[in-house]
Protein backbone atom coordinates (compact mmCIF):
# COMPACT_ATOMS: atom_id res chain seq x y z
CA UNK A 1 0.00 0.00 0.00
CA UNK A 2 1.20 3.23 -0.87
CA UNK A 3 1.43 5.69 2.22
CA UNK A 4 -0.34 8.02 0.50
CA UNK A 5 -3.43 5.68 0.34
CA UNK A 6 -4.11 6.50 3.76
CA UNK A 7 -7.52 8.58 4.29
CA UNK A 8 -6.24 11.02 6.33
CA UNK A 9 -2.78 11.56 4.19
CA UNK A 10 -4.73 13.90 1.84
CA UNK A 11 -4.99 16.16 4.98
CA UNK A 12 -1.39 15.36 6.30
CA UNK A 13 0.64 14.32 3.73
CA UNK A 14 4.31 15.11 4.63
CA UNK A 15 6.78 17.54 2.44
CA UNK A 16 9.24 15.07 2.26
CA UNK A 17 6.47 12.33 0.49
CA UNK A 18 5.01 15.46 -1.91
CA UNK A 19 9.35 15.86 -3.05
CA UNK A 20 9.90 11.65 -3.37
CA UNK A 21 6.18 11.54 -5.28
CA UNK A 22 7.44 14.29 -7.85
CA UNK A 23 10.90 13.53 -8.12
CA UNK A 24 9.90 10.13 -8.99
CA UNK A 25 6.72 11.27 -11.29
CA UNK A 26 8.99 13.38 -13.18
CA UNK A 27 11.83 10.91 -13.84
CA UNK A 28 9.28 8.33 -14.82
CA UNK A 29 7.60 10.86 -17.11
CA UNK A 30 10.53 12.54 -18.73
CA UNK A 31 13.53 10.65 -18.67
CA UNK A 32 14.42 7.80 -21.63
CA UNK A 33 14.20 4.46 -20.88
CA UNK A 34 18.05 4.21 -20.68
CA UNK A 35 18.34 7.23 -18.13
CA UNK A 36 15.74 5.77 -15.87
CA UNK A 37 17.69 2.31 -15.69
CA UNK A 38 20.73 4.33 -15.12
CA UNK A 39 19.20 6.04 -12.19
CA UNK A 40 17.13 2.80 -10.81
CA UNK A 41 20.11 0.73 -11.25
CA UNK A 42 22.53 3.76 -9.37
CA UNK A 43 19.85 4.18 -6.88
CA UNK A 44 19.94 0.24 -5.79
CA UNK A 45 23.67 0.15 -6.24
CA UNK A 46 23.39 3.25 -3.58
CA UNK A 47 20.64 1.46 -0.85
CA UNK A 48 22.72 -0.98 1.10
CA UNK A 49 24.90 2.02 1.83
CA UNK A 50 22.51 3.22 3.68
CA UNK A 51 21.02 1.97 7.06
CA UNK A 52 17.37 1.13 7.19
CA UNK A 53 16.24 3.98 9.09
CA UNK A 54 12.33 4.09 10.35
CA UNK A 55 10.17 6.18 8.55
CA UNK A 56 8.18 8.75 10.30
CA UNK A 57 4.75 9.54 8.97
CA UNK A 58 2.48 12.15 10.53
CA UNK A 59 -0.07 10.66 8.89
CA UNK A 60 0.21 6.66 9.67
CA UNK A 61 -1.39 5.04 12.49
CA UNK A 62 0.81 6.17 15.36
CA UNK A 63 1.06 4.32 18.81
CA UNK A 64 1.64 6.94 21.41
CA UNK A 65 2.89 5.67 24.66
CA UNK A 66 0.54 3.45 26.32
CA UNK A 67 -2.14 3.53 23.63
CA UNK A 68 -2.63 1.16 20.87
CA UNK A 69 -3.38 2.87 17.50
CA UNK A 70 -6.60 2.26 15.95
CA UNK A 71 -6.80 -0.18 12.70
CA UNK A 72 -6.52 1.86 9.60
CA UNK A 73 -8.41 -0.95 7.40
CA UNK A 74 -11.02 -3.75 7.64
CA UNK A 75 -8.34 -6.65 6.96
CA UNK A 76 -5.99 -4.89 9.50
CA UNK A 77 -9.43 -4.78 12.07
CA UNK A 78 -9.49 -8.54 11.77
CA UNK A 79 -6.04 -9.44 11.47
CA UNK A 80 -3.63 -11.83 13.86
CA UNK A 81 -0.14 -11.82 14.92
CA UNK A 82 0.03 -15.58 15.33
CA UNK A 83 -0.56 -17.31 12.03
CA UNK A 84 2.06 -16.95 9.33
CA UNK A 85 0.88 -19.97 7.01
CA UNK A 86 -2.89 -18.04 7.05
CA UNK A 87 -3.97 -15.35 4.81
CA UNK A 88 -5.18 -13.19 7.69
CA UNK A 89 -1.46 -12.79 9.31
CA UNK A 90 -0.95 -8.89 9.83
CA UNK A 91 2.12 -8.46 7.39
CA UNK A 92 -0.44 -9.98 3.81
CA UNK A 93 -2.78 -6.98 4.08
CA UNK A 94 -1.86 -6.63 0.26
CA UNK A 95 -0.59 -9.99 -0.54
CA UNK A 96 -1.41 -11.73 -4.09
CA UNK A 97 -0.25 -15.26 -4.61
CA UNK A 98 0.92 -18.13 -2.97
CA UNK A 99 2.46 -18.23 0.58
CA UNK A 100 6.49 -18.92 0.94
CA UNK A 101 5.50 -20.18 4.23
CA UNK A 102 3.63 -22.49 3.06
CA UNK A 103 6.03 -23.94 0.36
CA UNK A 104 9.10 -24.13 2.01
CA UNK A 105 10.42 -20.94 2.76
CA UNK A 106 9.72 -18.62 5.21
CA UNK A 107 8.00 -15.37 5.96
CA UNK A 108 11.13 -13.80 4.38
CA UNK A 109 12.96 -16.35 3.37
CA UNK A 110 12.70 -18.06 -0.39
CA UNK A 111 12.02 -21.97 -0.82
CA UNK A 112 15.27 -24.15 -2.21
CA UNK A 113 15.02 -23.83 -5.89
CA UNK A 114 14.33 -20.16 -6.09
CA UNK A 115 15.94 -17.55 -5.77
CA UNK A 116 14.38 -13.69 -4.40
CA UNK A 117 13.55 -11.00 -6.04
CA UNK A 118 15.80 -7.65 -5.86
CA UNK A 119 12.56 -5.46 -6.50
CA UNK A 120 9.25 -5.42 -5.52
CA UNK A 121 6.49 -3.27 -4.80
CA UNK A 122 5.98 -1.74 -0.93
CA UNK A 123 2.80 -2.27 1.34
CA UNK A 124 2.25 -0.57 4.60
CA UNK A 125 0.10 -3.17 7.44
CA UNK A 126 -0.68 -2.97 10.62
CA UNK A 127 0.61 -5.38 13.39
CA UNK A 128 -2.37 -5.84 15.89
CA UNK A 129 0.15 -7.04 18.08
CA UNK A 130 2.47 -3.49 18.36
CA UNK A 131 -0.15 -0.98 17.15
CA UNK A 132 2.08 0.00 14.46
CA UNK A 133 2.35 0.07 10.96
CA UNK A 134 4.79 -1.25 9.22
CA UNK A 135 6.46 -1.15 5.70
CA UNK A 136 6.23 -4.53 3.68
CA UNK A 137 8.23 -5.81 0.66
CA UNK A 138 6.13 -7.76 -1.13
CA UNK A 139 9.63 -9.60 -2.82
CA UNK A 140 8.69 -13.05 -5.02
CA UNK A 141 10.77 -16.13 -5.13
CA UNK A 142 11.24 -16.57 -8.78
CA UNK A 143 13.03 -19.83 -10.80
CA UNK A 144 9.97 -22.44 -10.33
CA UNK A 145 6.65 -22.42 -11.41
CA UNK A 146 3.72 -21.67 -9.16
CA UNK A 147 4.14 -23.31 -5.52
CA UNK A 148 0.46 -23.65 -5.62
CA UNK A 149 -0.10 -24.16 -1.71
CA UNK A 150 -1.44 -21.46 0.60
CA UNK A 151 -3.06 -18.44 -1.74
CA UNK A 152 -3.79 -15.65 -0.14
CA UNK A 153 -5.35 -12.28 -1.99
CA UNK A 154 -5.53 -9.25 0.32
CA UNK A 155 -5.83 -5.60 -1.59
CA UNK A 156 -5.42 -3.01 1.04
CA UNK A 157 -4.13 -0.34 -0.71
CA UNK A 158 -3.64 -1.92 -4.16
CA UNK A 159 -3.73 0.13 -7.16
CA UNK A 160 -4.17 -0.66 -11.03
CA UNK A 161 -0.54 -2.12 -12.60
CA UNK A 162 -0.27 2.08 -13.97
CA UNK A 163 0.53 2.71 -10.59
CA UNK A 164 3.26 -0.64 -10.94
CA UNK A 165 4.59 0.88 -6.93
CA UNK A 166 1.35 -0.24 -5.28
CA UNK A 167 0.19 -3.25 -7.65
CA UNK A 168 -0.13 -6.91 -6.62
CA UNK A 169 -0.23 -8.54 -9.95
CA UNK A 170 2.99 -8.01 -11.63
CA UNK A 171 5.74 -10.55 -10.96
CA UNK A 172 8.03 -9.48 -9.04
CA UNK A 173 10.78 -11.50 -10.92
CA UNK A 174 13.37 -8.85 -12.30
CA UNK A 175 17.07 -9.55 -11.95
CA UNK A 176 16.66 -12.63 -10.15
CA UNK A 177 19.24 -14.20 -12.54
CA UNK A 178 16.74 -17.32 -13.00
CA UNK A 179 13.79 -17.63 -15.28
CA UNK A 180 11.14 -15.05 -14.38
CA UNK A 181 8.84 -17.80 -13.35
CA UNK A 182 6.53 -17.03 -10.42
CA UNK A 183 6.50 -19.36 -7.28
CA UNK A 184 5.67 -17.53 -4.16
CA UNK A 185 5.60 -14.25 -2.03
CA UNK A 186 7.62 -13.40 1.07
CA UNK A 187 6.47 -10.22 3.28
CA UNK A 188 9.73 -8.61 4.74
CA UNK A 189 9.64 -5.49 7.03
CA UNK A 190 11.77 -3.25 5.42
CA UNK A 191 10.98 0.14 8.27
CA UNK A 192 8.44 1.05 10.51
CA UNK A 193 5.95 3.87 9.53
CA UNK A 194 5.91 5.13 13.33
CA UNK B 1 -31.04 -88.32 -23.85
CA UNK B 2 -29.33 -85.26 -23.20
CA UNK B 3 -25.90 -84.38 -24.86
CA UNK B 4 -23.58 -81.82 -23.48
CA UNK B 5 -21.54 -79.16 -25.51
CA UNK B 6 -18.38 -80.66 -24.71
CA UNK B 7 -19.48 -84.37 -25.94
CA UNK B 8 -21.36 -82.90 -29.15
CA UNK B 9 -18.09 -81.15 -30.19
CA UNK B 10 -15.74 -84.10 -29.61
CA UNK B 11 -15.66 -85.07 -33.45
CA UNK B 12 -15.40 -83.56 -36.82
CA UNK B 13 -18.28 -82.92 -37.65
CA UNK B 14 -19.95 -82.36 -34.67
CA UNK B 15 -17.13 -79.92 -33.99
CA UNK B 16 -17.91 -78.13 -37.03
CA UNK B 17 -21.97 -77.06 -36.62
CA UNK B 18 -21.13 -76.29 -33.43
CA UNK B 19 -18.95 -73.78 -34.44
CA UNK B 20 -21.42 -72.28 -36.61
CA UNK B 21 -24.13 -72.61 -33.89
CA UNK B 22 -21.33 -70.41 -31.62
CA UNK B 23 -20.19 -68.10 -34.13
CA UNK B 24 -24.16 -67.17 -34.91
CA UNK B 25 -25.46 -67.27 -30.83
CA UNK B 26 -21.87 -64.60 -30.44
CA UNK B 27 -22.81 -62.55 -33.01
CA UNK B 28 -24.96 -59.08 -32.02
CA UNK B 29 -26.45 -58.95 -34.89
CA UNK B 30 -28.10 -62.22 -34.33
CA UNK B 31 -29.02 -65.00 -37.18
CA UNK B 32 -30.26 -62.90 -39.21
CA UNK B 33 -26.34 -61.36 -39.96
CA UNK B 34 -28.44 -58.21 -41.74
CA UNK B 35 -26.02 -55.70 -40.76
CA UNK B 36 -23.19 -54.45 -42.89
CA UNK B 37 -19.60 -54.98 -41.20
CA UNK B 38 -18.06 -51.88 -40.03
CA UNK B 39 -16.12 -49.81 -42.31
CA UNK B 40 -12.39 -49.25 -41.43
CA UNK B 41 -11.61 -45.74 -40.88
CA UNK B 42 -9.05 -43.06 -41.88
CA UNK B 43 -8.30 -40.68 -38.59
CA UNK B 44 -8.62 -36.57 -39.32
CA UNK B 45 -9.25 -33.55 -37.47
CA UNK B 46 -12.08 -31.12 -37.66
CA UNK B 47 -12.38 -27.74 -39.10
CA UNK B 48 -14.68 -25.91 -37.60
CA UNK B 49 -17.36 -23.22 -39.64
CA UNK B 50 -16.60 -19.55 -39.15
CA UNK B 51 -17.24 -18.15 -35.91
CA UNK B 52 -20.82 -17.01 -35.20
CA UNK B 53 -21.83 -14.60 -32.73
CA UNK B 54 -21.68 -17.07 -29.95
CA UNK B 55 -18.49 -18.55 -30.61
CA UNK B 56 -16.64 -17.61 -27.76
CA UNK B 57 -12.74 -17.24 -26.54
CA UNK B 58 -12.37 -18.13 -22.78
CA UNK B 59 -9.03 -17.83 -21.26
CA UNK B 60 -8.02 -20.25 -18.58
CA UNK B 61 -4.93 -18.70 -16.82
CA UNK B 62 -4.59 -22.55 -14.78
CA UNK B 63 -2.32 -20.46 -12.13
CA UNK B 64 -1.57 -23.32 -10.14
CA UNK B 65 0.43 -24.10 -12.92
CA UNK B 66 0.81 -21.19 -14.91
CA UNK B 67 2.84 -21.82 -18.09
CA UNK B 68 0.09 -24.24 -18.82
CA UNK B 69 -2.40 -21.66 -19.58
CA UNK B 70 -4.63 -22.42 -22.43
CA UNK B 71 -8.16 -20.66 -24.50
CA UNK B 72 -11.02 -22.80 -25.18
CA UNK B 73 -12.96 -22.17 -28.36
CA UNK B 74 -16.86 -22.73 -27.15
CA UNK B 75 -20.07 -22.52 -28.39
CA UNK B 76 -22.17 -21.16 -26.42
CA UNK B 77 -25.45 -21.96 -27.89
CA UNK B 78 -25.04 -25.75 -26.82
CA UNK B 79 -22.23 -25.28 -24.53
CA UNK B 80 -19.86 -27.34 -26.24
CA UNK B 81 -16.15 -27.10 -26.09
CA UNK B 82 -14.81 -26.84 -30.00
CA UNK B 83 -11.24 -26.86 -29.06
CA UNK B 84 -8.50 -25.31 -27.25
CA UNK B 85 -4.65 -24.02 -27.64
CA UNK B 86 -2.13 -23.49 -25.65
CA UNK B 87 -1.47 -20.16 -23.86
CA UNK B 88 1.65 -20.23 -21.68
CA UNK B 89 2.51 -17.65 -18.50
CA UNK B 90 0.46 -15.45 -18.23
CA UNK B 91 -0.92 -14.99 -21.76
CA UNK B 92 -3.37 -13.10 -23.09
CA UNK B 93 -6.10 -13.59 -26.13
CA UNK B 94 -7.36 -10.80 -28.29
CA UNK B 95 -9.64 -11.11 -31.98
CA UNK B 96 -9.61 -9.22 -34.61
CA UNK B 97 -12.47 -7.12 -35.31
CA UNK B 98 -13.87 -9.39 -38.00
CA UNK B 99 -13.09 -12.45 -36.30
CA UNK B 100 -11.06 -13.98 -38.95
CA UNK B 101 -8.41 -14.11 -36.90
CA UNK B 102 -7.32 -14.52 -33.03
CA UNK B 103 -4.35 -13.51 -30.94
CA UNK B 104 -2.36 -15.53 -28.27
CA UNK B 105 0.59 -13.43 -26.64
CA UNK B 106 2.74 -15.79 -24.58
CA UNK B 107 5.81 -16.06 -22.79
CA UNK B 108 7.72 -19.72 -22.75
CA UNK B 109 11.24 -20.95 -21.61
CA UNK B 110 13.31 -23.86 -24.10
CA UNK B 111 13.58 -25.87 -20.91
CA UNK B 112 10.12 -25.35 -19.14
CA UNK B 113 11.54 -23.50 -16.54
CA UNK B 114 14.65 -21.95 -17.26
CA UNK B 115 16.66 -21.59 -21.01
CA UNK B 116 15.98 -19.38 -23.42
CA UNK B 117 13.05 -17.13 -22.72
CA UNK B 118 10.70 -16.35 -26.07
CA UNK B 119 7.71 -13.91 -25.80
CA UNK B 120 5.30 -14.51 -28.68
CA UNK B 121 2.98 -13.13 -30.34
CA UNK B 122 1.09 -16.44 -32.07
CA UNK B 123 -1.97 -15.86 -34.99
CA UNK B 124 -4.50 -18.50 -34.57
CA UNK B 125 -6.74 -19.81 -37.84
CA UNK B 126 -10.31 -19.99 -36.38
CA UNK B 127 -11.26 -22.42 -38.29
CA UNK B 128 -8.32 -25.06 -38.01
CA UNK B 129 -6.68 -23.32 -34.68
CA UNK B 130 -3.21 -23.60 -36.75
CA UNK B 131 -1.02 -21.54 -36.08
CA UNK B 132 -0.32 -19.10 -38.71
CA UNK B 133 2.59 -17.55 -37.59
CA UNK B 134 4.70 -17.28 -34.47
CA UNK B 135 6.00 -14.10 -34.03
CA UNK B 136 8.87 -13.42 -31.65
CA UNK B 137 8.34 -9.96 -29.61
CA UNK B 138 10.82 -7.97 -27.93
CA UNK B 139 9.16 -8.47 -24.33
CA UNK B 140 5.91 -8.23 -23.07
CA UNK B 141 4.73 -7.28 -19.35
CA UNK B 142 4.56 -10.62 -16.58
CA UNK B 143 1.76 -9.78 -15.20
CA UNK B 144 -1.69 -11.48 -13.48
CA UNK B 145 -3.38 -11.27 -17.23
CA UNK B 146 -4.92 -7.68 -17.73
CA UNK B 147 -7.19 -8.04 -20.49
CA UNK B 148 -5.46 -4.49 -22.30
CA UNK B 149 -2.11 -6.05 -22.29
CA UNK B 150 -2.70 -6.83 -25.84
CA UNK B 151 -5.25 -4.64 -27.97
CA UNK B 152 -6.26 -4.85 -31.64
CA UNK B 153 -6.77 -2.25 -33.55
CA UNK B 154 -10.06 -1.58 -35.26
CA UNK B 155 -9.33 -2.61 -38.90
CA UNK B 156 -6.91 -5.38 -37.68
CA UNK B 157 -3.82 -4.05 -39.33
CA UNK B 158 -2.35 -3.65 -35.71
CA UNK B 159 -1.79 -5.41 -32.82
CA UNK B 160 -0.32 -3.56 -29.38
CA UNK B 161 1.50 -5.45 -26.81
CA UNK B 162 2.00 -3.61 -23.29
CA UNK B 163 6.04 -4.39 -21.79
CA UNK B 164 7.55 -3.55 -18.48
CA UNK B 165 10.79 -4.50 -18.85
CA UNK B 166 10.97 -2.72 -16.07
CA UNK B 167 10.13 0.68 -17.93
CA UNK B 168 6.67 1.12 -19.50
CA UNK B 169 5.96 0.76 -23.43
CA UNK B 170 3.74 -0.71 -26.23
CA UNK B 171 5.18 -2.87 -29.22
CA UNK B 172 3.24 -2.00 -32.39
CA UNK B 173 2.77 -5.11 -34.61
CA UNK B 174 1.48 -5.52 -38.15
CA UNK B 175 -0.54 -8.26 -38.31
CA UNK B 176 -0.16 -8.61 -41.78
CA UNK B 177 3.42 -8.42 -42.66
CA UNK B 178 4.47 -9.85 -39.17
CA UNK B 179 6.93 -7.58 -38.18
CA UNK B 180 7.49 -5.38 -34.85
CA UNK B 181 7.01 -1.90 -36.43
CA UNK B 182 8.25 -0.21 -32.99
CA UNK B 183 8.09 0.35 -29.49
CA UNK B 184 6.15 3.52 -27.93
CA UNK B 185 7.55 4.47 -23.97
CA UNK B 186 4.51 5.29 -22.42
CA UNK B 187 7.22 6.58 -18.97
CA UNK B 188 4.60 6.38 -16.33
CA UNK B 189 1.90 4.89 -17.57
CA UNK B 190 0.40 1.35 -18.14
CA UNK B 191 -2.04 -0.99 -20.55
CA UNK B 192 -3.50 -0.34 -24.26
CA UNK B 193 -7.08 1.17 -25.20
CA UNK B 194 -6.65 1.31 -28.56
CA UNK B 195 -8.85 4.08 -30.80
CA UNK B 196 -9.65 3.59 -34.37
CA UNK B 197 -6.65 2.27 -37.25
CA UNK B 198 -3.34 4.22 -35.35
CA UNK B 199 -3.86 5.05 -32.26
CA UNK B 200 -4.31 4.03 -28.58
CA UNK B 201 -3.74 5.68 -25.28
CA UNK B 202 -2.53 4.15 -22.05
CA UNK B 203 -3.65 5.03 -18.01
CA UNK B 204 -0.76 7.27 -16.01
CA UNK B 205 0.32 7.20 -12.55
CA UNK B 206 -0.47 10.86 -12.25
CA UNK B 207 -4.92 10.04 -13.38
CA UNK B 208 -4.40 11.40 -17.00
CA UNK B 209 -3.86 9.49 -20.33
CA UNK B 210 -1.32 9.18 -22.52
CA UNK B 211 -2.35 9.30 -26.47
CA UNK B 212 0.23 8.19 -29.05
CA UNK B 213 -0.93 8.53 -32.51
CA UNK B 214 1.35 6.99 -35.36
CA UNK B 215 1.74 8.95 -38.64
CA UNK B 216 1.39 7.74 -41.85
CA UNK B 217 5.15 8.08 -42.00
CA UNK B 218 5.34 5.72 -38.92
CA UNK B 219 6.52 8.10 -36.43
CA UNK B 220 4.34 8.13 -32.81
CA UNK B 221 3.85 11.16 -31.46
CA UNK B 222 2.75 11.57 -27.34
CA UNK B 223 0.11 14.04 -25.61
CA UNK B 224 -1.59 13.50 -22.84
CA UNK B 225 -4.93 14.07 -21.04
CA UNK B 226 -5.25 16.52 -17.96
CA UNK B 227 -5.61 14.36 -14.67
CA UNK B 228 -9.41 13.08 -14.47
CA UNK B 229 -9.05 11.16 -11.48
CA UNK B 230 -7.21 10.65 -8.30
CA UNK B 231 -5.46 7.27 -8.26
CA UNK B 232 -4.80 7.31 -4.45
CA UNK B 233 -8.41 8.36 -3.39
CA UNK B 234 -10.30 6.43 -6.07
CA UNK B 235 -7.94 4.67 -8.93
CA UNK B 236 -9.90 3.95 -12.81
CA UNK B 237 -10.34 -0.35 -12.60
CA UNK B 238 -8.17 -1.73 -15.62
CA UNK B 239 -10.79 -4.01 -16.92
CA UNK B 240 -13.35 -1.10 -18.00
CA UNK B 241 -14.82 -1.75 -21.03
CA UNK B 242 -15.05 0.58 -24.33
CA UNK B 243 -15.84 0.56 -28.29
CA UNK B 244 -13.11 0.14 -31.14
CA UNK B 245 -13.28 3.73 -31.94
CA UNK B 246 -12.45 4.57 -28.40
CA UNK B 247 -15.01 4.97 -26.81
CA UNK B 248 -14.16 4.31 -23.10
CA UNK B 249 -16.27 3.98 -19.68
CA UNK B 250 -13.50 4.18 -17.09
CA UNK B 251 -14.90 2.84 -13.84
CA UNK B 252 -13.49 3.57 -10.85
CA UNK B 253 -13.35 1.69 -7.40
CA UNK B 254 -16.03 3.45 -5.54
CA UNK B 255 -18.41 2.84 -8.78
CA UNK B 256 -18.36 6.32 -10.83
CA UNK B 257 -18.34 5.81 -14.30
CA UNK B 258 -15.79 7.91 -16.56
CA UNK B 259 -17.11 8.14 -20.05
CA UNK B 260 -14.18 9.10 -22.61
CA UNK B 261 -13.77 9.60 -26.13
CA UNK B 262 -10.30 8.73 -26.57
CA UNK B 263 -7.78 10.34 -29.16
CA UNK B 264 -5.17 12.81 -29.87
CA UNK B 265 -7.14 15.35 -27.47
CA UNK B 266 -9.05 13.37 -25.04
CA UNK B 267 -12.76 14.27 -24.62
CA UNK B 268 -13.38 13.15 -21.10
CA UNK B 269 -17.54 13.32 -19.92
CA UNK B 270 -18.73 14.07 -16.46
CA UNK B 271 -18.77 11.19 -14.60
CA UNK B 272 -21.65 9.03 -12.97
CA UNK B 273 -22.66 7.00 -10.30
CA UNK B 274 -23.63 3.50 -10.68
CA UNK B 275 -25.22 3.34 -7.43
CA UNK B 276 -27.00 6.56 -7.92
CA UNK B 277 -28.02 4.96 -11.28
CA UNK B 278 -29.61 2.18 -8.82
CA UNK B 279 -30.84 4.38 -6.49
CA UNK B 280 -28.68 4.27 -3.73
CA UNK B 281 -26.38 6.82 -2.57
CA UNK B 282 -22.65 7.52 -4.11
CA UNK B 283 -20.69 5.26 -2.77
CA UNK B 284 -17.42 6.75 -0.64
CA UNK B 285 -14.00 6.72 -1.66
CA UNK B 286 -10.62 5.42 0.43
CA UNK B 287 -10.98 8.36 2.77
CA UNK B 288 -13.54 6.19 4.06
CA UNK B 289 -11.95 2.29 4.10
CA UNK B 290 -14.83 0.86 6.62
CA UNK B 291 -18.12 2.20 4.73
CA UNK B 292 -19.93 -0.84 3.34
CA UNK B 293 -21.69 -0.57 -0.25
CA UNK B 294 -22.67 -2.14 -3.51
CA UNK B 295 -19.10 -1.82 -5.61
CA UNK B 296 -18.12 -2.87 -8.26
CA UNK B 297 -15.12 -5.74 -8.37
CA UNK B 298 -13.64 -8.97 -9.58
CA UNK B 299 -10.86 -9.32 -12.96
CA UNK B 300 -13.07 -8.59 -16.16
CA UNK B 301 -15.39 -6.89 -13.78
CA UNK B 302 -17.52 -5.14 -17.11
CA UNK B 303 -18.32 -5.27 -20.52
CA UNK B 304 -20.44 -3.66 -22.76
CA UNK B 305 -23.09 -4.30 -25.40
CA UNK B 306 -21.54 -1.74 -27.76
CA UNK B 307 -24.98 -1.67 -30.26
CA UNK B 308 -27.65 -1.17 -27.25
CA UNK B 309 -24.96 0.80 -25.13
CA UNK B 310 -25.85 -1.16 -22.27
CA UNK B 311 -23.10 -1.71 -19.22
CA UNK B 312 -22.42 -4.97 -17.82
CA UNK B 313 -20.95 -4.63 -14.39
CA UNK B 314 -20.05 -7.15 -11.43
CA UNK B 315 -21.12 -5.83 -8.17
CA UNK B 316 -20.70 -6.99 -4.72
CA UNK B 317 -20.79 -5.49 -1.22
CA UNK B 318 -18.27 -4.87 0.70
CA UNK B 319 -15.43 -1.78 1.87
CA UNK B 320 -13.16 0.00 -0.50
CA UNK B 321 -10.79 -2.21 -0.56
CA UNK B 322 -12.48 -5.08 -2.18
CA UNK B 323 -12.38 -4.44 -5.90
CA UNK B 324 -11.14 -7.60 -6.92
CA UNK B 325 -13.44 -9.77 -4.70
CA UNK B 326 -15.91 -11.57 -6.91
CA UNK B 327 -19.64 -10.13 -7.83
CA UNK B 328 -22.61 -11.68 -6.57
CA UNK B 329 -24.55 -9.72 -8.75
CA UNK B 330 -24.52 -8.09 -12.35
CA UNK B 331 -25.72 -4.97 -12.98
CA UNK B 332 -26.66 -3.71 -16.36
CA UNK B 333 -26.82 0.09 -16.98
CA UNK B 334 -28.31 2.17 -19.62
CA UNK B 335 -24.93 4.57 -20.45
CA UNK B 336 -27.47 6.83 -22.36
CA UNK B 337 -29.68 7.41 -19.19
CA UNK B 338 -27.27 6.22 -16.40
CA UNK B 339 -29.90 4.26 -14.82
CA UNK B 340 -30.00 0.86 -13.91
CA UNK B 341 -32.44 -1.12 -16.61
CA UNK B 342 -31.28 -5.12 -14.78
CA UNK B 343 -30.47 -6.96 -11.87
CA UNK B 344 -29.24 -10.46 -12.28
CA UNK B 345 -28.73 -12.15 -9.39
CA UNK B 346 -26.04 -14.96 -10.19
CA UNK B 347 -25.86 -18.71 -9.13
CA UNK B 348 -22.26 -18.27 -8.23
CA UNK B 349 -20.34 -15.44 -6.93
CA UNK B 350 -18.14 -14.76 -10.03
CA UNK B 351 -14.98 -13.17 -11.46
CA UNK B 352 -15.64 -12.34 -14.90
CA UNK B 353 -18.57 -10.92 -17.04
CA UNK B 354 -18.55 -11.15 -20.73
CA UNK B 355 -21.85 -10.05 -23.34
CA UNK B 356 -21.75 -11.04 -26.86
CA UNK B 357 -22.59 -8.64 -29.27
CA UNK B 358 -25.07 -9.87 -31.53
CA UNK B 359 -29.25 -8.76 -31.12
CA UNK B 360 -29.80 -11.34 -29.36
CA UNK B 361 -26.86 -11.08 -26.85
CA UNK B 362 -25.59 -14.15 -24.15
CA UNK B 363 -23.85 -13.04 -20.83
CA UNK B 364 -20.91 -14.98 -19.16
CA UNK B 365 -20.17 -15.26 -15.69
CA UNK B 366 -18.02 -18.44 -14.02
CA UNK B 367 -16.65 -19.32 -10.67
CA UNK B 368 -14.48 -20.71 -8.32
CA UNK B 369 -15.28 -24.23 -9.51
CA UNK B 370 -14.16 -23.26 -13.20
CA UNK B 371 -17.77 -23.15 -14.44
CA UNK B 372 -19.45 -21.01 -17.24
CA UNK B 373 -22.53 -19.84 -16.97
CA UNK B 374 -24.44 -18.91 -19.79
CA UNK B 375 -27.54 -16.57 -19.30
CA UNK B 376 -29.97 -14.98 -21.81
CA UNK B 377 -28.38 -11.55 -21.43
CA UNK B 378 -31.85 -9.49 -22.03
CA UNK B 379 -33.82 -11.58 -19.66
CA UNK B 380 -31.07 -12.28 -17.23
CA UNK B 381 -32.23 -16.22 -17.63
CA UNK B 382 -29.61 -18.60 -16.81
CA UNK B 383 -29.49 -21.46 -19.52
CA UNK B 384 -26.70 -23.76 -19.24
CA UNK B 385 -24.34 -24.21 -17.42
CA UNK B 386 -20.57 -25.82 -18.98
CA UNK B 387 -19.28 -27.39 -15.25
CA UNK B 388 -15.43 -26.99 -14.78
CA UNK B 389 -15.00 -25.81 -18.13
CA UNK B 390 -11.42 -24.71 -16.68
CA UNK B 391 -9.61 -24.26 -13.89
CA UNK B 392 -9.26 -20.49 -13.46
CA UNK B 393 -11.65 -18.74 -16.35
CA UNK B 394 -10.24 -14.93 -16.57
CA UNK B 395 -11.18 -13.54 -19.64
CA UNK B 396 -14.53 -14.33 -21.89
CA UNK B 397 -13.99 -12.44 -25.64
CA UNK B 398 -16.76 -12.22 -28.13
CA UNK B 399 -16.60 -11.52 -31.84
CA UNK B 400 -17.05 -7.70 -32.28
CA UNK B 401 -16.32 -7.01 -28.99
Amino acid sequence: MLPSDRADNERNGSMMDRLTENLVRRLAGHASRRGVLARLGAAMAAVPAFPLLPVTRASAATAPAGKTAKAPSPFAAHAQAKDDMACDYWRYCAIDGYLCTSCGGGIHSCPPGTAPSPTSWIGSCFNPQDGRSYLIAYRDCCGQDACDEVNCLNTDGDQPSYRPMANNDIIWCFGTGTSEMYNCSTAAIIGSTT
Amino acid sequence: MTLSYSGACRNLLGLFLCGLVASTALSPTGAAGAEPVLQTEQSDTISLPSPGPHTILVEDAVYDHNKDGRVYVVDADHGRRLGMVQAAYNANVAQSPDAQHFYVAETTWAHGNRGQRDDLLVQYDPHTLAVLSDEKLPARALVTPKKNDLAINADGSRAYVYVMSPTNGVEVIDTHAHTVEQTVEVPGCALVYPWGNSGFSSLCADGTLANVSIGTDGKASLTHSAPFFVPDRDGVLEHSPGTHDGHMWFITNSGMVYPVKLGATDEIGTAWSLQQGAGMPVAPDARAPFDVAWRPGGWQLSALHASSGELYVLMHRGTFWTHKEDGTEVWVFDTNTHKRVRRIPLPAASPIVGVTQDEHPLMFTSDEAGDLHIFDARSGKLQRTMKHLGTDLIFTVAPGE
